[in-house]
């Protein structure tokens, strides 16, 4: 044995030395981020790799990302995949070791590959997908109705977002007149902390009577969509009672939050205009039906007036062949009544005799003695009854 | 909700003047019902609560 002794800088050297000897090649080491934070320009890591089954560590060790490279590689992340790097990823970075006596070992980062990340948050996005779809609560919202007369809304959002002033701003001036009743429920719409505070914010939405939710989140945001992704969230929103719009914002794919809600839109002033856009149909509607009843009115009252004109235009006619009849029938009665005067029967020979003003028809009532007169064609004959 | 009825209310009296299942006297009132009810949607949609309460108990 080597009984020399040495100092701890000699021996850490020793390290030092065969490390750069034995490992001069940089390697790409995939591993999941425990630790991510930012200091004076550079970036400090802590690496971790954990047990599949068990999730207990396995391999642990400290990564560092100097600012001359860091400046470039950071970017390029969070444009690759619209994060910022955070604990909880899985990466894929390029590194060489270095040993330093003094600070220890620690693994030095040249690059990144950000497609890797991306995979990973994709495959952890079907994960909580497959995993509300089993639940039966993927669809829900889509079940939902937005209800006719939807004007009580209730807004999360972040209070100082522009989003939400253009938002309201639209609503108030929409040039129908409709009128909204709109209530801002304000929560943290990015970064650590999205989670809790929207589902607070729903918590308290679910007491109060509002018609829907909207969720909307200003452009220009960083798009550090991550928070909008979680699984208590979506389960959260798909099993709200009533429907949510989801504005969050964004170009890339849908979140999660965006697939479960009942309708998404790109921007808030797109959600203002569906809320405008509905209640137009519904005053369409009562504007048709309006409509339908003044011309199905004019249509029976054209057609009652038509039935009159009709009858009208008949009663000339019916009321002629009336009168013609009545006047043949006078004339009728006018013959008759010639025919039987009294005058014609004198004119042939007959005459009317008369007794004390009566006319005689039986000469069983006369006596002998009875003053008669006869009237005849012309004059009459006084004559007395001899038998 | 109660709303979502006068409008389904609306749709059925409409219906029934196209079908000609009104008579003459059935036809006064409901339309008269029928301008009730698109008067109170119109105002559900363009005036807030308060004012809808008011209209309502005059």
């Amino acid at each position: 044995m080597d009984s020399k002794r040495h100092s701890l800088f000699e021996l850490n050297r020793l390290v030092r030395e065969s490390i750069e000897c034995e490992m001069p090649d940089e390697y790409w080491v995939e591993a999941e981020l425990s630790e991510c934070r930012e200091s004076r320009g550079h970036c400090y890591m802590e690496l971790i790799q954990k047990d599949e089954q068990t999730a207990t560590p396995i391999a642990k060790a400290s990564a560092k990302c100097w600012a001359n490279k860091w400046i470039t590689i950071r970017p390029y992340f969070e444009r690759t995949t619209g994060q910022q790097l955070h604990a909880g990823m899985k990466v894929l970075l390029q590194v060489y070791p270095q040993f330093h006596e003094a600070y220890g070992f620690s693994w030095i980062v040249n690059d990144i590959d950000p497609t890797y990340t991306l995979g990973d948050m994709a495959r952890k996005r079907q994960e909580i997908i497959l995993k509300l779809k089993a639940e039966g609560v993927f669809d829900l919202q889509k079940e939902l109705k937005l209800p006719k007369f939807c004007q009580h809304i209730a807004v999360i959002s972040s209070q100082t977002a522009a989003g939400y002033g253009d938002f309201c701003n639209q609503l108030a001036t929409n040039p129908y007149g409709f009128h909204f009743d709109v209530q801002l429920f304000p929560a943290i719409m990015q970064g650590e902390g999205v989670e809790q505070s929207i589902i607070a914010a729903l918590e308290q939405i679910y007491h109060l009577p509002f018609d829907c939710v909207v969720i909307i989140r200003g452009g220009g945001a960083t798009s550090d969509m991550s928070g909008f992704d979680t699984l208590a969230l979506a389960e959260n929103v798909a099993n709200f009672p009533i429907p949510i719009i989801t504005g969050i914002g964004h170009e890339r794919d849908e979140s999660i939050l965006d697939m479960v809600s009942h309708t998404r839109v790109k921007t808030p002033t797109a959600a203002a205009t569906l809320l405008i856009d509905h209640s137009k149909s519904v005053l369409d509607a009562i504007d048709d039906m309006q409509t339908r009843i003044t011309s199905m009115l004019q249509l029976k009252l054209s057609s009652a007036s038509h039935q009159l004109l009709t009858v009208e235009s008949k009663i000339p006619l019916l009321l002629e062949r009336k009168l013609t009849n009545e006047n043949h029938r006078l004339l009728l009665l006018e013959e008759k009544l010639k025919a039987l005067d009294p005058t014609l029967l004198l004119a042939r020979g007959y005459s009317i005799t008369l007794h004390n003003g009566r006319i005689i028809k039986d000469a069983t009532t006369l006596k002998p003695g009875d003053k008669l007169e006869t009237r005849v064609a012309k004059g009459v004959i006084q004559s007395t009854v001899t038998n | 909700m109660k709303y979502e009825a006068a409008l389904a209310e609306l749709q059925t009296i409409v219906r029934k003047m196209e079908n000609d299942e009104l008579d003459i006297d059935q036809m006064g009132e409901q339309l008269k019902r029928a301008q009730q009810l698109i008067k109170l949607c119109r105002d559900k949609l363009t005036k807030t609560d308060a004012e809808i309460k008011k209209i309502l108990t005059e």
